[in-house]
């Protein structure tokens, strides 16, 4: 090993500093922000800020519907990885057999990518109004559908709000997947197995499996968190607490309940899940993964 | 170097033309959308034409929640508007912020700086509502309104109904009727405001210990251990499964839009909902909201003002203050008053305002506006006339939790009014840590 030896003890100081700023303003910062909320007592504009312990750990945990907004981020991040991840990988399997106007197809199907979450719940809004609502409509005529009161509905309804836009992001990941898979390697399979189902399973989805790990994570990430848009456009946790996510129960309580402590307390709770979901991930799954 | 000069002398004429006409700026925030945020968008223009050396330029920032949230994040950022409209749930939080120097009270600053409107003039009832302990009025009254209840009088003549109901007996001995006849009996848009806070204060019960907060500070809400009000949402929820009640969510417009369209008898919304309902809706009437006979034994009590109030906040210059001093003299004057109770329907919230529109015979010639002061005026209610309940906000949303899974069958009455209490009485206990 040759080793690069810089000249000046300080330069890489001066190049780096730019970056360090940036994480540190906004990275590091409010992080150290939010412990220090997490651990005071304080009111709504910061004063009569004292020390108090875990006192507001202890409350979230004494709050009922804290645990519903836990449970309920964990059915919405399995279930909107499990559909965007299925359906992405299924319209990415069809459109890579498509031979005429395919890009028309791919360009169509990724442009959902691009509409913010917001504005994915306004026009869900529309979907599911009582009043000129199509699904509602449709829903409503098979079982009398009610997402006011009944949590099956309302789960439905953010569901399709949450994972529309998300299939588009599983469909171009799984898309580019399956065009860097060799030719040579497809062709091989052709001459052994007859069976295009046997062979995209046994050959095509473990080559695939890089990518449906790093999709399951990035899904399971904009469950938890970029999903807040949606959620505040349509049912704003209604029924009861059980449509709030761990994020949007935080926002309700920091901003609009104006108790800091609460919310700060809540982040760290929420750092702490994610924390463990990924290294239970790196742990556990990526090992029975093979790249290239 | 033409260029450079050419640049140079643009550059100087614009910082004169911006100076020249530079006026004393004062902000005011506030969180009123649609129609409502058209109109204070006027009344600062009114202002500003009305003279030369200030200019209020107001700010909407979204609903009253955010606007709180927007006032507050800009304090503590040392970036705070002048003026800002905070609602009464918020009202606790922001009397408390006297002492540590965040707000500064009316009466303060009518003192300070000379405001010729003095606290006196303002209705006593509303005045109260934001006063502190002292009686010292802190915000400033501004859209004041209470709820009310709107009926559709199409549907009442077809159906044969000749008087609007007085109580919740009457209402729940024609509901089958409307049903009937294929419309919805009844709806409301805020069941925390409406069916929990102005059921207390219209049927002079007190909410919570502490006498409403006024005494000290409270501990606990009185929500299942009050008979009546389990009473109340017993029936409410028997209106719901038998069809006479329809509940369309949280949100305000969900459940009036219904009733704008001609398919429900009764709504209970804000005085100051009317103004989106006329040419919209042909034959409704404004009417006080009912009361349990049972409960009251025939008596009628007043309301808690609802709405909002503006509050001034610290941290500004002299002149500044100055300015805000004359703008709310403008804001208190009995033309504005009436223009801002005509226009929106909020109360008039000013002794003058209320004198004017009597010389002028205003009440006759748009009734709509009279229940609003006539249920606020009642007389005779030994509880406060507000309540002093920090965390609010959070009780509120406690409220609707248990609301529906109650009307879902869920869970119980009495599990969900005792389930607004915990979740109350530790959100009150945190408060009381943070005073």
């Amino acid at each position: 090993m040759k080793k690069v030896q810089f000249k000046s003890n300080y330069s890489q100081y001066f190049f780096l500093a730019p970056q360090l700023l940036i994480l540190l303003i906004f990275l590091y910062w409010p992080i150290i922000q939010t412990f220090k909320d997490a651990f005071t007592m304080q009111d709504a504009f910061g004063f009569g800020s004292q020390f108090a312990g875990f006192d507001n750990f202890l409350f979230i945990f004494s709050d009922p519907s804290y645990f519903t907004a836990f449970k309920f981020t964990i059915i919405y991040s399995f279930v909107i990885t499990l559909i965007t991840g299925s359906i992405g990988l299924l319209l990415a399997v069809q459109a890579n057999k498509v031979m005429h106007g395919k890009s028309a197809y791919k360009t169509l199907l990724i442009w959902p990518y691009a509409i913010a979450p917001a504005v994915v719940g306004v026009m869900a809004n529309y979907f599911f109004s009582e009043r000129y609502g199509l699904l509602h409509h449709l829903f409503n005529n098979l079982w009398g559908f009610n997402w006011y009161e009944n949590v099956f509905d309302a789960y439905i309804y953010v569901i399709i709000a949450g994972s529309w836009k998300q299939i588009s992001a599983n469909f171009i990941f799984f898309l580019a997947g399956l065009q860097a898979i060799q030719k040579t390697v497809i062709e091989a399979s052709i001459i052994d197995c007859k069976s295009n189902i046997r062979r995209f399973w046994t050959i095509t989805f473990p080559l695939l499996m890089p990518t449906t790990f790093f999709l399951i994570i990035i899904n399971i990430t904009y469950a938890f968190f970029d999903t807040f848009g949606i959620i505040d456009t349509t049912t704003i946790g209604a029924p009861g607490s059980e449509t709030k996510t761990l994020v949007y129960k935080a926002y309700i309580d920091g901003f609009k309940g104006l108790d800091l402590g609460s919310a700060g307390a809540q982040s760290i709770m929420m750092m702490i899940i994610v924390l463990v979901i990924t290294i239970f991930q790196f742990r556990y799954i990526e090992g029975k993964i093979h790249y290239n | 170097m033409k260029k450079l000069i050419s640049i140079f002398i643009l550059l100087v004429s614009f910082a004169f033309t911006s100076n020249s006409y530079s006026k004393t700026e004062i902000h005011w925030w506030y969180g009123n959308s649609g129609f409502l945020g058209d109109v204070i968008i006027e009344i600062a223009n009114r202002f500003n034409e009305s003279q030369d050396e200030y200019m209020v330029i107001p700010t909407g920032k979204g609903s009253y929640e955010d606007n709180m949230a927007a006032t507050i994040a800009a304090f503590r950022a040392g970036d705070q508007p002048h003026y800002s409209q905070v609602y009464d749930a918020g009202a606790a939080i922001m009397v408390a912020q006297v002492k540590n120097g965040v707000v500064i009270g009316f009466e303060e600053m009518a003192e300070k700086y000379g405001i010729d409107v003095d606290a006196d003039n303002y209705i006593p009832g509303i005045k109260n509502f934001y006063a502190d302990g002292d009686g010292k009025m802190i915000g400033v009254p501004f859209n004041s309104s209470t709820c009310l209840m709107y009926a559709n009088m199409d549907i009442l003549n077809e159906v044969g109904i000749e008087e609007v109901p007085k109580t919740y007996e009457e209402f729940e001995g024609m509901a089958q009727k409307i049903l009937d006849a294929g419309y919805i009996p009844l709806l409301q848009s805020h069941s925390p405001w409406i069916w929990t806070e102005n059921f207390f204060s219209r049927h002079n019960l007190l909410m919570t210990d502490g006498n409403n907060g006024y005494d000290a500070v409270p501990t606990k809400t009185l929500f299942a251990e009050t008979e009546a009000f389990v009473y109340h949402w017993t029936k409410v929820k028997e209106w719901y499964e038998k069809g006479y009640y329809g509940y369309k969510g949280r949100a305000w417009g969900d459940n009036q839009a219904p009733f704008t369209n001609g398919e429900a008898a009764f709504w209970f919304g804000s005085a100051a909902s009317f103004g989106g309902m006329k040419g919209v809706l042909p034959n409704f009437t404004t009417n006080p909201i009912p009361y349990w006979d049972s409960v009251t034994g025939g008596k009628e009590y007043p309301t808690f003002i609802g709405g909002a109030a503006n509050w001034i906040l610290n941290g500004h210059t002299e002149e500044e203050y100055k300015g805000l001093a004359k703008f709310i003299e403008f804001m208190g004057s009995p033309e504005m008053d009436l223009y801002y109770h005509n226009m929106t329907g909020y109360a008039a919230v000013t002794k003058g305002g209320i004198e004017l529109a009597e010389t002028i015979n205003f009440y006759r010639a748009s009734p709509y506006h009279k229940a609003v002061g006539d249920q606020l005026g009642l007389e005779g209610s030994t509880i406060p006339g507000g309540y002093r309940a920090g965390n609010w906000p959070q009780i509120r949303e406690v409220i609707y939790e248990n609301v529906e899974p109650m009307l879902n069958g869920d869970i119980t009455v009495e599990k969900a009014l005792s389930n607004m209490d915990k979740g109350a009485a530790k959100l009150l206990k945190q408060f009381a840590k943070t005073l």
